[in-house]
């Protein structure tokens, strides 16, 4: 209230000084996303479940694996499948809730006031959510990897074997991107409850119903699902090979091929959203 | 200023907004005044982008909501449903919100300062009482000093105390040069806040103009004369813009003439009274007869009619009149 004695002079300062931005908006989000206490529990979840199941799986299997030392450097790479899926389930929460918390409590009305031109707000989101689930999933990994080191020895899975950097890499990036797709799919439903029933239904209840049914259309249909086609990247070859010759049908995507299909599926839902978002009353 | 031309908001087949026009001008307070349902929230969501127009335009300081290359300096709006994430505290929704434009930090703590949140500015904003919500919803239109203030409904759910300091504010803020927009149901809030009205009736505007000019055009003056001669002094009353009931004996309803005409009346003709009220029309009977025919929802009375409350009644008596019409909601 200090300001408005000489209101033209101020008024020009002020509309100077202060604007709506990319970095701004990226900055307000930021604030959002770490001011909530969901933020916190899922991403400590995410960590905890993916370390504490591959020090499950592996530290079990030393006991079980005497004498049979070859495989166990293959199970290595296998522990972080299941480890990186548990872990995308809790992401899908956060992913979703992100936009669909803003809905739900009305936020989503202060949101857009401050920046009515609306797309750049969830372009913001998208950003603070990748970045920090990137970065989050990346220290998980790294973690899950060390556990693997401890409880396998030298049998740990080989660093240095473009494989294992695959699997490790396509991890962080399979968790984010999981992240992102959830997110798309709460900008689009503005509904949580409907958002998270969506992609934890395709991830647990249609992609395997679909790849489980032996009607051979389905075969085509199958190897693109976001889930069914991103998840290759966390698989070893070995397996990946397995699946493609099982099927004489369908498409036999290679791991990075079936998570680029994982990212059209994030870039189509985005972009609906995105369009959606503009027309739509808020 | 704000200015909207034959805005028109069409939801499915109901129609909430019928092509309305009105200028909101800089430098006083505007009331908008409307019946439950008449519009009023939908237009203030057009007003910020909020909701789009099913036909005709609204701008804020001659451009569209939308194309503000810094909106919350030029509008702070608090709209009618609370528009803040329950899991946040009222300190990080504020930081949250100011970053946007790059607002200065220390400008959150004024605006917690100025609606008197210091005390629960680090709580979750889920436990906030609704007069609470009301003060941060304030506080958030307040955070980019803006030159427009657009409120919808902000005395719902505050106190006596926080009823008057809104209305303060508004006042104060307008006197600095600012376009102030504020909606309500409650003529008698209006009556003391605005000065200027625009009513809205099932998305029309029915009437626009100084709080005083709306209310003397709606309704007239009656006096009330009471005498033994009533008869008599009746006869010596009637003319052509005079009406004249007598609603038991010796008590008449004039309309038309004024009280000192009346008593000139009287001793020219050696009458006697007892009683000359003159008894000035209100905002709520201006409004009330304004929108009888605009309501969306009527209520079947369960009780005879009684006079409606006296406007420009003192500040309690006013929040009083406020909670009932809440809890009758």
């Amino acid at each position: 209230m200090t300001t408005t004695t000489e209101r033209p002079a101020v008024a020009t300062d002020r509309a100077e000084t202060y604007r709506v931005t990319f970095p701004h908006l990226v900055r307000s989000e930021w604030i959002k996303f770490w001011t909530l206490r969901s933020t916190i529990w899922t991403l400590a979840i995410l960590v905890v479940v993916m370390v504490g199941l591959v020090a499950l799986i592996t530290g079990l299997d030393e006991g079980d694996s005497d004498g049979d030392e070859g495989r166990v450097g293959a199970l290595g790479v296998l522990a972080l499948t299941p480890a990186v899926n548990l872990a995308a389930l809790a992401v899908v929460v956060l992913g979703v809730l992100t936009i669909t918390g803003e809905y739900t409590t009305g936020m989503i009305r202060s949101s857009l006031t401050a920046a009515p031109r609306r797309t750049p707000v969830l372009a913001a989101k998208a950003v603070v959510i990748g970045a920090s689930i990137l970065v989050t999933s990346a220290v998980a990994v790294a973690l899950s990897y060390g556990v693997e080191l401890l409880t396998l020895g030298d049998d740990a899975p080989d660093l240095s074997s473009p494989e294992t950097q695959r699997v490790l890499v396509g991890s962080v990036l399979y968790v984010t991107t999981i992240a992102l797709f959830a997110f798309a799919l709460g900008a689009l439903l503005r509904h949580s409850a409907a958002a998270m029933a969506t992609v934890l239904g395709l991830m647990l209840v249609i992609e395997p119903v679909v790849a489980a049914v032996p009607w051979q259309p389905l075969r085509y249909v199958s190897p693109f699902l976001p889930s069914s086609a991103g998840g290759k990247v966390l698989q070893p070859d070995m397996v990946i090979d397995l699946q493609n010759s099982a099927s004489s049908v369908g498409a036999d995507l290679t791991a990075w091929q079936g998570f680029g299909v994982l990212v059209a599926w994030v870039v189509v839902t985005y972009a609906l959203a995105a369009l959606l978002l503009r027309r739509r009353d808020a | 200023m704000i200015e909207a031309q034959a805005l028109k908001k069409v939801y499915g087949n109901k129609v909430a907004v019928d092509g309305i026009s009105f200028r909101v001008q800089p430098g006083r307070v505007t009331g908008f005044l409307g019946p439950n349902g008449a519009g009023k929230s939908t237009t203030m969501r057009m007003i910020v982008g909020l909701d789009h127009p099913t036909s005709g335009s609204v701008t804020v300081a001659g451009r569209p909501y939308a194309q503000l290359r810094s909106p919350l300096t030029e509008v702070g709006a608090l709209l009618e449903a609370r528009a803040v994430h329950t899991g946040r505290s009222a300190r990080n929704h504020l930081r949250a919100v100011a970053a946007t434009h790059g607002l200065a930090p220390g400008r959150v703590d004024e605006v917690i300062e100025m609606t008197g949140l210091q005390s629960v500015a680090g709580k979750r904003v889920g436990g906030f009482s609704l007069g609470m919500g009301q003060r941060l919803g304030i506080a958030t239109a307040l955070l980019g000093d803006p030159h427009t203030l657009i409120l919808d409904e902000p005395v719902n759910g505050l106190d006596p105390d926080g009823v008057l300091w809104v209305r303060n504010l508004v006042k104060h803020l307008a006197a600095q040069g600012r376009t102030v927009f504020l909606s309500s149901h409650l003529m008698s809030e209006m009556a003391l806040t605005a000065d200027h009205l625009v009513v809205i009736g099932r998305g029309r505007i029915i009437a626009d103009g100084p709080v005083d000019d709306v209310i003397a055009r709606t309704t007239r003056t009656t006096v009330r004369v009471r005498s033994p001669q009533a008869t008599q002094l009746a006869e010596l009353l009637a003319g052509p813009d005079v009406t004249v009931t007598a609603t038991e004996p010796g008590l008449l309803e004039v309309v038309g003439p004024t009280a000192a005409a009346i008593g000139e009346v009287a001793a020219a003709a050696r009458l006697t009274l007892h009683e000359l009220t003159p008894v000035s029309g209100s905002l709520e009977q201006a409004y009330l007869s304004l929108t009888q025919d605009e309501v969306e929802y009527h209520a079947t009375d369960l009780t005879p009619t009684n006079d409606p409350p006296p406007t420009g009644a003192s500040v309690p008596a006013g929040a009083g009149t406020e909670h009932a019409e809440e809890a009758a909601r």
